[in-house]
Order: structure tokens, then sequence, then C-alpha cells
């Protein structure tokens, strides 16, 4: 939807129907599991004349991510999170295996494919908050509503006026991202990822900039968005927090070597 | 326009013809918060071209970026007006302001913020896309032109994860042209990039400036700085007078701030005799002038341009006498420290003297530097 809408003469105000939410029949092969990972491995080519081998950065993950499961992955700088990561985000592709998100076959979608489904079911949060700096903050929360059409003209600036009020933004709405801190543009690229109200939410070291106050209420809010049912994956390196979700998964030279549930 | 992102195509800002296409008006920018208050801009007045490539320098916690926030609307000042094309840009609403801010202003930051779901093409696109600039063959076209000026040709379909730190912000640029903004503001463009990536940044505003953008740059890279059309110096929330920062740029910031606020105006339109007690400190800025040592007649009169500076430690030396006047050709512009602002000034900076004989050396060439050296020779 957003590559049409790109692409296409409208400009970001012109209405668009509603479109119900394609959940496919393979939803069903999986059951409760939303995210699923088979036998996934990923090389990258040396720089072209280097002659240097490929990079294995994943050497056949297998993973299942329940439903409402708040999972942290942690491991070393150059384990392996972040290509896990822009597996299941469908941003990079697998050389080998399958990867089901949602019930979508990831590894089978093009670009197209992946762009849609990815503005509806995925909210995606980085280290780098990625807010566009000509925008305000409520505008930024906006975009995504925007681009895939899921809200109506008007229901799109309530919602996200809810959202911002959610991360205790609401009174910053008009401002821009520049003019806020660093932990405060993270609360308003967390609005921005649940914008089309995704059930997964995907996160990539989103407390790593972050002093550690303001990583906690980060932290805080991904509790919440858990109880409500949302299901959390994120990256992190901070042990400490990873000792507080329900599932830690750790990596290791692009293998997992330990899954280890939260004691209840 | 509730519930829509939706920016009507707005008036872009009009010619200004002579006029300062942006006017900073005694900006004043005070920060409040727990630890009391702090001062960013203390009345800062600066006016900005059409066609120029400015950039804005000083130290950390100068006030450079606040100063690029007054410009931008991304902050508001306590005090004072900035002027756009006219336009008070402080009175807007946050809303006016968007609209106007997407059509007219491009800006890049330190940190390229590209969206990372979204190719670089489409990175490029969506300004377009938000406010409804051009149709959608349009927007495609500009968005590959854009990138193809930015060295990205081939690229448009990676996303900004695929590609080098360098590409991304050179992709963030393209980003900030696609309205086709009359105005570039770019704060730390190259911070984050090594020299070489971050040379190619700089060429390719320079390639802006030449088709017409007026560009102000933020950086703390003084060899980028150098090779920009005027450098604005910030200290301490202040600007530095450009005379001061030219002739004496070995001069402490702090030494240079008090030299701006103490050095005067002046109109040379007769003569004047000076001695080394009278003479204080010159500094040229308008006309040439021309400097005869009294009492040596055979000496040759030292020509002064804007630029040039004259100061009493060589008339001093000597216990000479000198008569300034403007060379024939209309009345002569300077500013003047007097002879007792002068001496304070020696005696209280440390680094005063030497500073003077380097520039001294760098005015007249060699060792022997000084007008009276200089107006001895036969």
């Amino acid at each position: 939807m957003l590559r049409k809408r790109l692409f296409s003469d409208t400009t970001a105000a012109v209405s668009s129907e509603r479109s119900p939410t394609s959940r496919s029949s393979t939803a069903d092969q999986t059951g409760d599991v939303l995210i699923r990972l088979r036998g996934v491995v990923k090389r990258y080519q040396a720089a072209a004349g280097s002659g240097a081998p490929p990079f294995t950065a994943l050497h056949g993950i297998d993973l299942d991510v329940q439903r409402g499961e708040f999972v942290a992955v942690i491991g070393k700088s150059g384990a392996g999170k972040t290509t896990l990561i822009n597996m299941i985000t469908g941003v990079d592709h697998v050389s080998e295996g399958e990867v089901w998100v949602d019930g979508q076959p990831l590894h089978r979608m093009s670009e197209n494919q992946l762009c849609q489904w990815r503005g509806r079911r995925l909210g995606i949060i980085y280290q780098s908050f990625y807010l566009m700096p000509s925008l305000t903050l409520l505008q930024n929360v906006m975009l995504p509503m925007d681009l895939c059409g899921l809200y109506r003209n008007g229901s799109s600036e309530k919602r996200a006026m809810e959202l911002l009020d959610m991360v205790e933004l609401a009174e910053h709405a008009h401002k821009l991202p520049n003019a806020i801190s660093g932990g405060q543009q993270q609360r308003v690229a967390i609005a921005r990822a649940l914008a089309n109200d995704p059930p997964i939410i995907v996160a990539d070291e989103p407390t790593g900039r972050l002093d550690s106050n303001t990583a906690e209420a980060i932290f805080q809010i991904f509790t919440r968005l858990v109880d409500e049912g949302k299901t959390i994956l994120m990256v992190t390196h901070d042990r400490s927090i990873a000792s507080r979700v329900s599932r830690t998964v750790r990596i290791a030279d692009g293998r997992i070597i330990s899954s280890t549930d939260a004691e209840a | 326009m509730p519930g829509t992102l939706n920016m009507p195509v707005v008036p872009q800002i009009r010619d200004c013809g002579e006029a300062p296409l942006i006017e900073m008006r005694s900006i004043v920018k005070t920060f409040k918060n727990a630890a009391g208050e702090f001062t960013a801009l203390r009345g800062v007045t600066a006016c900005f071209y059409e066609g120029e490539f400015v950039s804005i320098v000083g130290k950390s916690g100068s006030g450079k970026s606040t100063l690029a926030n007054m410009i931008t609307g991304i902050d508001h000042p306590t005090s004072g007006q900035v002027l756009i094309g006219g336009v008070d840009i402080h009175k807007m609403n946050e809303s006016d302001m968007s609209l106007w801010r997407g059509r007219n202003l491009g800006i890049v930051f330190q940190f390229f913020q590209l969206m990372p779901t979204l190719t670089l093409l489409e990175n490029v696109i969506l300004p377009m896309y938000l406010t409804g600039y051009l149709d959608a063959a349009g927007r495609e076209k500009r968005a590959r032109e854009l990138l193809a000026l930015v060295g990205l040709a081939g690229f448009e379909d990676k996303l900004p994860a695929a590609v080098s730190g360098g590409q991304q912000q050179c992709a963030a640029i393209a980003r900030a042209l696609a309205n086709d903004p009359p105005i570039l503001i770019a704060d730390e463009p190259t911070g984050n990039l090594d020299s070489r990536t971050a040379d190619d940044v700089f060429a390719i505003f320079s390639g802006l400036m030449e088709a017409g953008k007026t560009i102000l740059m933020v950086t703390h890279d003084a060899g980028l700085a150098r090779r920009t059309s005027r450098t604005l110096l910030l200290s301490d929330g202040e600007l530095i007078n450009p005379w001061v920062a030219a002739c004496f740029p070995e001069l402490p910031h702090s030494q240079m701030l008090w030299l701006s606020h103490h050095l005067q105006e002046r109109s040379l339109d007769e003569p004047r005799r000076l001695d080394g007690s009278t003479c204080g400190l010159w500094l040229f800025t308008g006309g040439t002038v021309q400097a005869h040592l009294n009492g040596t007649s055979q000496a040759r009169p030292v020509t002064l341009q804007p630029g040039h500076f004259l100061s009493a430690l060589e008339l001093q030396a000597a216990g000479a006498q000198l008569i300034l006047s403007p060379n024939g050709d209309g009345p002569a512009s300077a500013l003047h420290l007097d002879g007792d602002a002068f001496r304070k000034w020696l005696q209280e900076a440390p680094d005063a003297r030497r500073t003077l004989q380097q520039a001294a050396r760098r005015q007249y060439g060699g060792e022997q530097a000084g007008i009276l050296q200089r107006g001895d020779q036969p």
C-alpha cells in the first residue's frame, strides 16, 4: 500500500478505503507462534575482488516466539543480533531457511509484498529513532497511518495524539524532533511503531543510546504493551533488562546458545 | 486540516532582490531548567543573502546549533525576530510553520535519519508526497535526478542499511532538496563522516550554491569553513566581528569578543595625525588609506586596505607620529580602539602583543614587520 501511494498521484490527504488486514490461511500452520525461524542461514559475500570467503552471520537459527511473549535477544557485538532482527523485519533476506512472521512466509515474499505487510503488521524501533526531522512529532506518528491508509482522515490525528499521550508527550505534539531529548525521541518512535496497531513489535537496541533512567522508562512502556497483548522481540546488550523479560535468547557467533524462560 | 498530513502547495519565498533573504534581529535565547537559567544566544543580529554559502563556527556550547534552530523554527527565540523572505517566522502558528518549512527549507542533520524501511528513492519521494509537490511521475523523476546529483545513481532501490554512512548522508541531502527549497540549513552535516566523505558532501553543497541555493552550515571543521563564502564565528552566544576574526585568528575567542564589543566604527574623511598614545588600534573595513610617517618625509607612504590593521605598538617603539588620510576616492571606514582602551587591552591580555606581531608579519611579510620598517624602505 505504501509503495502504491508513494508512486501514485495522491497526496497524503487523499482518503482511502480501510482494507481489511489479510491474515493468510498459513497462519493456522503456526498456531499461536507469531515468529518462526527454521534453519535460517545468512551469508554475506566479501567485497568483489577481495578474494575473502563469504562471511556467515547466522548459522542455522531455529526460533519460535509465541503470541504475548516478551523476548530479549542478547549477545556480544558481532554475534548476529541485528542480522537476526533484519531477517524478522524482512529488511534483509535469508540465504537459506524459512522465516514466518504473523503467518506470512517472508522468505518467499517480494519487496513490494514485504513493504505492504510490514507497514501494517510490524512495529519497528531502532537504536537511533529515525524520526523525520522536518515533521512535527504528531506528523511523525501519523505518517505510518497515512501511508497505509488504515485510519480514515480525522481518525489518524486523534489516534496519533492518543499514542503521544500514552508515551506522555502529548504536550510536545507540535515540536520538531530535534527540539526534544533523545529519550523523548525514542518514546515518539515507539508511538509511531504502534500507529497501525501491529501485533508484533521488533526493537533493535532501543535503549542503546539512552541513560539508565530513560532506558527504564522505555522498558516500562514495553512491559505495559506486553500486558496489553503485544508480542515483543527486543535485541539488547543490557543484561539487567534481559533478566526481566519473559524469555532470554542468547546468541553467539551466529548461533543460539541458550533460551531461558524467566523464573515464575 | 485535522487528520491529515497533507500540506497544500504554499508559495515559496519571493525574490528578495537586494534585501537579505534571512535576517536575525537581536535574537536572545534563554533556556530554563531546574539548575537555573542558561543564555545560549545574547542578542545576535545577522543577515544572510541569496546565493551565499555561510559557515557558522564556534566551540561546543557557543550557540551554533541554537542559532540554526532559530532559523529552522525548531526552537523559538526568547526575544528578537527572524525574518525570512520578509516573513516573521516565529509569528506563524505551528501548522503554518510546518507548511512553510516543507516548501522553503531543506534541513540536514549530523545523523541522517532516513526511514529504515523505505528505499533511498522512496525516502526522497516522501517529502514531495507530503507536500503534494509534482505529480507521481514527476516525483519519481525528480527523486532519481536528485539521487544522481549526489552520486547515488544505481542505489535508488537500496535500503539505507545497505549503503555506507556517507551515502546515507548524501541521500539525506537529496531528500532535503526534494521540494526544491531555496534555503538549505545543515547542522554538522559532516560531523559523522570521515574526511574524504566529508569532502564529497562539501562538494555537493558547493555545487548547490552555484545553482543558486542559499546554504547555512553549522560546522566545527575549520578547514571546511574556510572554503565557504563567509564564516560567522560565535563565542558564548555572541557573534564575533568578522573583521576581528579575519585579522587576528590566533586570539582566544574571549579576546575577539572583547575587541568586538570595544571597537567603534569610524569614518575617515580627512587626514588624522596620530602618535603612540592616541593611535590605539585600527582595523580598516572600507576604502583605502595612506599612512605617512611624519618627520621621515623621504619614506614611501604605506597603503592600507580593508582587512589591514594598524596599532600603536608600531609607533610607540620609534616615538614617531603618523598621518592617516583617505586615498582620494572618498572617505574610508574603520573600526577603532582608542589609545586608553588599547593600553588596557595590552596590559590585561597576555597574548595580545604576540598576536599583533604575528598579524603584522602576515600583513607586511617578512620578519622586519611593522609600518616603520616598511615605510623606511627606499
